[in-house]
């Protein structure tokens, strides 16, 4: 047995899979599926992946298969893991891949340590989630708040509570947006665990884009994923006018971000101030051209906003002399901590304009080690000119909660 | 070679606050083709790249004291910059209401070809002349237009204005072209080229597709106008796709890729205040078609005198 093991061997797998795939399927998505396989189960046991569509012959090939998790196929792939007796066993998968038929439609997996059979095959898998929302202009706001390049790459997790979508740069910038699942009008998640999949975050602000159409106050509905693991959006209002959009998803990387927010001390280090002031303040830092530095004094309690390059700016926050700007402020020692311009400047930079407006207040907290968090709420509430709003009620719930995380660029203190 | 008409105030309002800010879009520069009856402006008609728009109006539209003669025919081109055209118009329009304000007579707007010395030069150059004539004073504009088209190329214009009037089998109406034309603007955001689907039973489907992403509307049950057949019940509850691609191969829908911002400019005419928009593929897929019409103020009934319509060049004939 140890003898076979050793024949299927990494480089070996590897081939068989690319075989497998076939050409259909990009370069990424085939090495992304095969790394992960290869962590959970190691080379102890062979595996065949094929693309979510196909269906694969192989009963009476093989004496034994070990069961897929509903949760594997939802991510993309049928899984079927055969212990291999021979080498002339591991050479006719390529014939049982051969046989492969198309059955066209995803169908559902089978529990573990059951038997496929032909009725369990034919059951249709519910998507993991299907929401409606009302306010896409209010979605669009807060996803373009974390867009501060062209092209960016995001993560977006589904939970029971909502969707949280994660936009990161170069380690040191992290950008989160939560939309709990109070913010939809409707919201079924199915699905047992926790699916992570990746869009580009501007073809996803594009394509929600086309649904806020000025003037027309539409429904949109979310769904996750579709039958080729597509993210679908839909217009669901009109029924002789419709709008519909799909977008590739893929696999996201699975390396660990490091940005584990954890107080500074007993007293936490936060500052919370008028959220146009504080956009504002750091489009005047950028003259000097260089790090922010930014520093919190409690006695007298301030805050000041400071650049050395080309010339030196220095903004102060007084919490006394100013209470309006500087709203709420807790600080029990001198702290300090340098962050990169360009990261303490794409958490305001696309600020929606609401946001500016309602002037609600950004939230700022220096953690352990300078961790720089700074949390902006966003409005999802219906429409100006709907009836709701009309009569001055907005759901406390509607809103979207924004988080930026800003590793420092040197350590102080 | 002569022409002469003085502008109505019909025809400045037209012009000016309608149609030629809508032509300027579709292109900076096109033909003013002037017939004994007829004054059109005409888009790419005599190259094959880009929107093909065809504005026509009855001469009675625009002007009065409308004359007109050339040996070939009494007909007239001549290409000119529409940006230019528009500013002098908006001034004579900004002019005329100075005069208006300070004296009880009607100013004329006259609008004549002319060969003028321009500076700098011994050879005579042609204009197009507005001339705003107030109580006391004329404000004089001249448009710097190219020489007049030969009697060939006149020939050909003509020949590819007749060309041009050959009407799509089908037409279905857009209900909203300002709704399709703000999505069709962020269409432009995903893709260059739109995929454009019109079938026999009112469907109209727009969508373009990358890799990555696919974006698109429908709009199903629009009012037609020619060919027509009853959808089939079985496609009701079917996916877009699906049902675009079933009335392909049963042969009552087509469809075609345009570039999307071809497919805007043709939108953007809506500006022009039509009151309706059709659109439809041209035979053999040859063209995507879209044809406005105006109705007389006041009524439901069709102004024939204005007409305007635009044919898109296709990418790829698609299927059907």
């Amino acid at each position: 047995m140890s003898s076979l093991l050793d024949w299927v061997s990494a480089p070996r797998v590897s081939l068989c899979f690319r075989y497998l795939f076939g050409p259909a399927l990009g370069n990424n998505f085939k090495e992304a599926a095969m790394e992960r396989m290869m962590a959970i189960w190691g080379h102890r046991v062979f595996w065949i992946v094929i693309p979510a569509r196909d269906k694969l012959i192989w009963e009476g090939m093989f004496g034994l298969a070990i069961p897929v998790r509903a949760k594997s196929i939802r991510e993309g792939v049928f899984r079927l893991a055969i212990p291999v007796r021979d080498t002339s066993e591991c050479r006719d998968l390529h014939s049982v891949v051969a046989s492969g038929v198309c059955s066209g439609k995803r169908k559902k997996g089978f529990g573990k340590g059951r038997r496929m059979s032909h009725s369990d095959m034919e059951e249709e898998e519910a998507p993991d989630v299907i929401c409606e929302l009302e306010n896409v202009q209010g979605l669009v706001d807060a996803l373009t708040a974390v867009r501060w390049k062209r092209h960016q790459d995001a993560v977006l997790e589904l939970s029971e509570h909502g969707i949280v979508l994660i936009v990161e740069e170069s380690s040191c910038l992290q950008a989160k947006v939560y939309l709990k699942r109070e913010l939809f009008v409707r919201y079924d998640y199915k699905s047992r665990g926790r699916p992570r999949f990746g869009v580009s975050l501007g073809h996803f602000v594009d394509c929600l884009n086309a649904f806020s159409l000025p003037g027309q106050s539409s429904v949109i509905q979310i769904q996750y994923p579709g039958p080729d693991m597509q993210l679908l959006l839909k217009s669901v209002d009109s029924l002789d006018a419709s709008i519909c959009a799909e977008i590739r998803t893929r696999i996201p990387d699975t390396t660990a971000w490091n940005y584990n927010f954890e107080p500074a001390g007993a007293t936490p280090l936060t500052f919370t101030v008028k959220s146009a002031a504080l956009k504002e303040a750091i489009e005047d830092l950028e003259w000097p051209g260089s790090s922010i530095q930014i520093i919190l004094e409690p006695d007298p309690p301030s805050v000041t906003l400071r650049a050395e390059g080309h010339g030196d700016l220095q903004i102060d926050f007084m919490y006394y002399v100013n209470s309006e700007l500087l709203v709420a402020f807790q600080c029990d020692h001198r702290t300090s901590f340098k962050y990169k311009y360009k990261f303490l400047r794409a958490t305001t930079s696309n600020m929606p304009s609401s946001v500016i407006k309602e002037n609600r207040g950004s939230k700022l907290s220096i953690g352990r080690g300078g961790m720089l968090k700074v949390q902006h709420l966003v409005s999802i509430a219906k429409p100006l000119h709907t009836h709701v709003d009309a009569i001055g009620y907005q759901q406390p719930g509607r809103i979207a909660h924004i988080e930026f995380f800003v590793k420092p660029e040197e350590t102080e203190d | 070679m002569k022409f002469k008409a003085f502008v109505t105030d019909n025809g400045v309002n037209l012009l000016e606050k309608r149609f030629l800010p809508v032509l300027e879009k579709t292109g900076k520069s096109c033909h003013l083709y002037l017939t004994r009856d007829h004054a059109l402006f005409l888009h790419n008609l005599l190259n094959g790249d880009g929107v093909h728009s065809v504005a026509q109006f009855r001469k009675e539209a625009l002007f009065h004291d409308y004359r007109i003669s050339s040996n070939n025919d009494d007909r007239i081109a001549f290409a000119l910059d529409l940006s230019l055209l528009l500013r002098a118009l908006r001034s004579a329009v900004a002019i005329a209401s100075e005069y208006s304000a300070s004296s009880s007579t009607a100013t004329r707007l006259e609008i004549k070809l002319v060969k003028k010395l321009s500076p700098n030069s011994t050879q005579s150059m042609p204009f197009l002349t507005l001339e705003t004539r107030g109580y006391k004073s004329a404000v004089i504009q001249d448009i710097p237009i190219s020489k007049p088209l030969s009697r060939a190329q006149v020939t050909e214009l003509q020949n590819a204005l007749d060309s041009a009037q050959d009407l799509p089998p089908t037409l279905v109406q857009v209900p909203d072209s300002n709704q399709l034309l703000n999505l069709v603007d962020r269409m432009k955001q995903v893709g260059d080229v739109v995929n454009v689907f019109i079938s026999k039973h009112g469907d109209l489907s727009v969508q373009v597709s990358t890799t990555l992403i696919s974006l698109g509307a429908e709009f199903r049950r629009l009012v037609v106008i020619g060919e027509q057949t009853n959808a089939p019940s079985e496609d009701q509850n079917v996916s877009a796709q699906t049902r675009s691609s079933r009335s392909i191969s049963r042969g009552d829908g087509q469809s075609v890729q345009v570039s999307v911002k071809h497919f805007a400019k043709s939108l953007q005419c809506h500006l022009a205040r039509p009151d309706s928009a059709f659109y439809g593929i041209g035979p053999q897929g040859s063209c995507l078609t879209v044809i406005f019409q105006f109705f007389i103020p006041g009524t439901r009934e069709t102004d024939k005198s204005i007409s305007l319509h635009c044919r898109l060049p296709v990418l790829d004939s698609g299927s059907g």
